[in-house]
């Protein structure tokens, strides 16, 4: 795989996403209160919270979409607001839903990042290929959105993610709108990748389970993005034990057990 | 990750065994309502045949000739009038792409500067509510040479169409690909070029489809009024001159014509847009 060197699992060294008091009001109501948090290079962060938590408006601080009220917020070295274009081929975004080009077949899905990036058309292909076969959707590059199950077109959006290299993953909600046993895999698969890659990810979601199969870390937000509480996973994921006594917590700081979730 | 690959290809199946028989049987459906459309096709034209034959008995020819004389007369068109045709369908063909153009970048300018798009609208608004015989025969005031006749009265009335849809198109433009693509921060043109154009291809060909019928009977209309080279100006000529089998043979050739062009840009639609999912209402 020809991929960039990456510090793998490192947390030493600035931190890719960085916020320090980031504030954001929409007509003059506080969405964003005061939120400060670091993901370091290589580490996997799931942002947990109820809906209207906030969690999309922080997602679209750090994506660039939305800019800031007050404080700081750096990605990647970089403003992402204010320096939007900087971070070209620095971060890429897996969403809620797979928004998959309906008029490109799975393998031109699949290289639209790389196009954009300026990538030669050949080796866009190549690698786009190699992508697929990563997320186990060899043989499908040809099909259209509609020909591909639910399962395998978000699989095509997470290859389009990942090929273009990034440093940072952005995952919106991606495995939320799956039936359990689809989401299961590809939260299985998506981490593997990830890991293997060394890839810093910071994943948005509502689901309990997200964050204990996926995370190193989890961050609970609360009303007005107020972190409620912030732990390490990486032990949740191998003992059972811990997995619970963290379920626990997290519900707990969430108000109440999620019923989103399948265990 | 294999096992759970079969799973995915054997829901996908499950999935797609109903949907399989459901497409075959709207196939079947549809392969018979063909049949009858062509069948009633072909009853309706026998019958109007059968009427002018009946018709061409009782009245003098240059009422109604006999479907004998029609045929006759467009075997002679067909023989020395053929640079009329090709006028007519060149005259089409000029002012339908010119139309296209200028219509599709009107449309984009309309939806991407919001500081234009008042004032484009007003006079793409405008320009609708303009009837057709207006710029025929202000275009006959306006301008000496024939063809830049036609060709005005064609875009002044087929440009706003194509304007109107691409603006209509781009505002219809998911905002999902939009966050989607920017997410990997493309130039405007790469913008335009992966997610705008293709989006609106689809629009294009559905205007074109439905101004192509319409754009002929302009061009007919206009070569009548503005022109002396044409089909427009023959039907004339052979109105004018009592010649009824003849702007009967021209009729025919239209209609004709009409089809041709109508199984052209479906034929377009279906090699541009084949990655469409066909859908089919029970």
């Amino acid at each position: 795989m020809n991929m960039r060197p990456t510090d793998l699992g490192s947390v030493v060294g600035a931190p890719v996403i960085s916020l320090r008091g980031v504030r954001k009001d929409f007509s003059g109501h506080r969405v964003v209160d005061d939120l400060s948090f670091d993901v370091a290079r290589g580490e996997i962060v799931t942002l947990l919270g109820r809906t209207g938590a906030g969690k999309t408006t922080v997602l679209n601080i750090i994506m660039g979409t939305t800019g800031i009220d007050a404080g700081a917020v750096r990605v990647a070295g970089a403003d992402p607001f204010k320096e939007f274009k900087s971070l070209k081929g620095r971060l890429s975004v897996a969403f809620q839903n797979d928004r998959l080009l309906p008029w490109r077949t799975t393998v031109e899905n699949a290289e639209l990042g790389l196009l954009i990036l300026g990538e030669d058309r050949k080796r866009a292909r190549a690698k786009a290929i190699e992508w697929l076969a990563n997320v186990n959707l060899a043989g499908a590059e040809d099909k259209y959105p509609h020909q591909l199950s639910g399962g395998m077109r978000q699989r095509v959006s997470l290859a389009r993610a990942l090929a273009v290299d990034p440093e940072l993953i952005l995952l919106d909600e991606s495995f939320s709108q799956l039936d359990h046993v689809t989401s299961r895999t590809l939260r299985r698969d998506f981490c593997k990748v990830a890991r293997e890659f060394g890839k810093t990810c910071l994943i948005v979601t509502h689901r309990i389970d997200d964050a204990l199969e996926m995370a190193d870390r989890v961050i609970v937000l609360g009303p007005g993005a107020r972190i409620m509480l912030e732990m390490p996973l990486a032990e949740a994921r191998i003992d059972q034990q811990t997995r619970d006594q963290c379920r626990a917590q997290i519900e707990t700081a969430l108000g109440g057990k999620d019923e989103a979730d399948e265990s | 990750m294999q096992g759970f690959n079969d799973q995915v290809i054997e829901a996908a199946h499950r999935r797609t065994v109903p949907g399989s028989r459901f497409a075959a049987r709207a196939a079947n459906l549809l392969a018979r309502s063909t049949v009858r459309e062509t069948a009633a096709t072909t009853i309706v034209v026998l019958l109007l045949i059968a009427a002018m034959e009946v018709a061409s008995w009782y009245v003098p020819d240059y009422i109604m000739p006999s479907p004998e004389a029609v045929s006759a007369a467009i075997w002679r068109l067909a023989n020395t009038d053929y640079i009329h045709v090709f006028a007519t369908l060149g005259r089409l063909a000029a002012a339908l792409s010119f139309s296209l153009v200028a219509g599709v970048l009107l449309g984009l300018l309309m939806a991407l500067s919001p500081l234009l798009r008042p004032f484009i609208r007003s006079l793409v608004v405008i320009d609708t509510g303009i009837p057709a015989l207006s710029w025929i025969l202000l275009a006959v005031f306006w301008f000496k040479n024939p063809e830049t006749r036609i060709f005005f009265i064609l875009i002044m009335i087929l440009m706003p169409f194509y304007a109107l849809s691409i603006y209509d198109g781009f505002r219809a433009l998911p905002k999902d690909l939009v966050d989607m693509i920017e997410s990997f921060r493309p130039s405007q043109l790469q913008t335009l070029r992966y997610l705008i154009v293709p989006h609106l291809v689809p629009y294009v060909i559905l205007t074109t489809k439905s101004v192509i019928g319409y754009a002929t009977r302009m061009v007919i209309f206009a070569e009548l009024v503005a022109s002396a080279l044409g089909v427009g100006s023959r039907m004339g000529l052979a109105q004018s001159t009592f010649h009824i089998d003849e702007v009967l043979a021209w009729t025919f050739f239209l209609v004709v014509l009409n089809i041709v062009l109508q199984l052209l840009v479906t034929a377009i639609e279906k090699a541009v847009l084949g990655w469409r999912q066909e859908t089919a209402v029970r």
